[in-house]
């Protein structure tokens, strides 16, 4: 089972990606369950969403600890919450950031400016979709193919140029994401 | 038939979508509001043609639409959570006494003070002695299948009851989980419309729930005989279900059982997680240790829980709500079921699971390592659950 944590604030779109993200492995045949953990959820409070994913039925419920792959939308989390928590020296942590992240764990740290692509892309600080290009390029656990039916399936009800520019947004995300 | 992602709460709508329903009264809570903003949105897009939707201004109201709806014959749906069911509670045994076969999803959640969004079970088995049938789903799949057969058994004339059909909020509420939708040709074959029995109608004048004094002892007594009814019409609608959808279930759901030494009693989706890490104590530990499933909580399966726990040495009721100052709901109910075996287990009680504090697979082997213990010394356990030791205290 591969195990995804994603680190946001609220109203910046955490849940819909691990909705996204679950969409796409569910496209490529995979088992999936993903949900988020809120409480009185505001805008701007921290917030996490989880997925797992396996090849057969899925029995593990709640909270993911152990995650294999950390997503973390929004930088300035990092002096809140221990982001890094359960990961190994397997695992990885995207941040959306400008620079460089020095964070105290054994797993991978890369980071990418997923805020910039979104502004230049989309028009608007739009990153957790734009984030997913990154987690498909360095994890292989996605593809970038699955993740373009996820968006429009889950955008479906949104403008047809909106859907592309998020799109466009994610496989740029993919292409500068190492 | 196609697979999809969706929540408890969608699973929830979807089949309240599939039986046609004619009417849904509403009023919002967390964690139900997902399951009724899906079907508000359904009704306005036009998918739901002939179902008209209500919102209340409060549960009570909810509950007391319903009654008068159902009581004209319409086949009704809602949902609600934590205090919007207590809100209703005392309009629940007034539908279930004027014999209404309303279908209701709750979505446990604990119970204020202090304030809690997460799931156990008290606000559930707080409506055990409301006269309302009472199941429980396990996961996604399980909340669509149980609400279609819940409108079965509510309408049949031998058990004309109100049923409720709990999931465990944010666990299930909130989780995407793969299901199988079915379409709604196999739904009409398996649900046909509803035919209402006894009902107010236009030149047809009847009193429904009026003062009776004297024949009060009667009509407890039928609702009582309905009740029990339920279980042999369950039997029934379990084996339509699985020749018309193609998936099997049973009064309890029984797993790893057949040479199970110990055994787990759960509810609910703490389950799943029981039930891996019964797999893991089973292959690492060579633990022979099984679940039982408690998927009917009213009517109570008395003789399916008995067969199923017989040749058990030790059992662990598992219990996620808390009675203070008793202990654990069920499991005074499962020991009462036991007590009149031959051979009876040793039966421990374990309360976890509280406003919604994680139920991992750690914690199913520490109950069982517990329950080893407990069997060892002969003793049963009472006294075990979940918080911190602080609290533990006094227990």
């Amino acid at each position: 089972m591969y195990k995804i944590r994603i680190h946001g604030r609220g109203g910046q779109g955490a849940k819909k990606a691990a909705k996204m993200i679950g969409m796409a492995a569910f496209k490529m045949g995979k088992q999936v369950q993903d949900f988020a953990l809120y409480g009185a959820e505001r805008r701007g409070a921290p917030v996490m969403s989880f997925v797992r994913i396996g090849d057969s039925p899925i029995l593990e419920r709640g909270y993911v600890d152990d995650p294999d792959a950390v997503l973390v939308l929004d930088r300035t989390l990092l002096d809140l919450v221990n982001v890094a928590d359960g990961l190994d020296a397997k695992g990885v942590l995207i941040v959306n950031s400008e620079h460089e992240i020095t964070i105290d764990t054994p797993a991978t740290v890369k980071h990418v400016d997923a805020t910039s692509i979104a502004l230049e892309t989309i028009g608007k600080p739009i990153f957790n979709t734009t984030m997913l290009g990154a987690l498909a390029k360095l994890t292989d656990i996605i593809s970038i193919d699955a993740l373009d039916w996820a968006i429009e399936e889950e955008l479906s009800h949104y403008p047809k140029e909106l859907v592309r520019a998020n799109k466009d947004a994610v496989r740029k995300c993919y292409e500068v994401a190492k | 038939m196609k697979q999809t992602l969706v929540t408890g709460n969608e699973a929830a709508a979807w089949s309240a979508r599939l039986v046609r329903p004619d009417y849904i009264p509403t009023f919002p809570i967390t964690p139900q509001t997902e399951c009724i903003e899906t079907l508000a949105r359904w009704i306005s897009d036009g998918e739901m043609p002939g179902t008209y939707f209500d919102r209340m201004e409060s549960e009570h109201s909810v509950m007391s639409a319903a009654v008068g709806a159902a009581a004209v014959g319409a086949r009704v749906f809602t949902a609600t959570s934590s205090q919007g069911l207590l809100l209703m509670h005392e309009v629940l045994y007034i539908a279930a006494g004027m014999r209404l076969p309303i279908v209701m999803a709750t979505i446990s959640r604990g119970l204020s003070a202090p304030v809690t969004l997460w799931s156990d079970h008290n606000d559930f088995l707080d409506q055990r002695d409301s006269g309302w049938i009472m199941l429980h789903a396990e996961n996604n799949q399980e909340v669509l299948d149980m609400i279609l057969q819940a409108y079965r058994i509510a309408e049949d004339p031998r058990v004309l009851l109100p049923v409720m059909v709990n999931m465990d909020g944010y666990v299930l509420s909130f989780t995407d989980e793969p299901i199988t939708i079915p379409s709604h040709e196999m739904v009409d074959e398996f649900l046909p419309a509803y035919t209402p029995h006894h009902t107010i109608a236009k030149g047809r004048p009847v009193t429904v729930g009026p003062p009776v004094l004297d024949e009060y002892t009667f009509f407890r007594s039928q609702n009582h005989v309905a009740a029990r009814n339920a279980l042999d019409v369950l039997e029934e609608v379990m084996d339509d279900f699985d020749r018309i959808f193609g998936r099997r279930y049973h009064m309890v759901d029984e797993f790893m059982l057949e040479d199970a030494e110990l055994v787990l009693v759960t509810q609910g989706s703490m389950s799943t997680t029981a039930k891996a890490a019964i797999m893991e104590m089973r292959e690492e530990e060579g633990i022979k240790v099984g679940l039982l499933r408690l998927r009917v909580i009213r009517p109570w399966p008395a003789r399916a829980i008995a067969a199923a726990l017989k040749n058990a040495n030790a059992v662990a009721v598992i219990d996620r709500n808390l009675a203070p100052g008793r202990g654990g709901i069920m499991y005074p109910e499962i020991v009462e079921t036991l007590y009149h075996l031959d051979r009876r287990p040793l039966i421990s009680s374990f309360v976890v699971g509280l406003g919604g504090n994680p139920q991992t697979e750690l914690k199913v082997k520490e109950i069982t390592r517990k329950l080893i213990d407990d069997f060892e010394a002969g003793r049963p356990g009472v006294e075990w659950n979940d918080m911190n030791d602080n609290e533990l205290e006094g227990l």
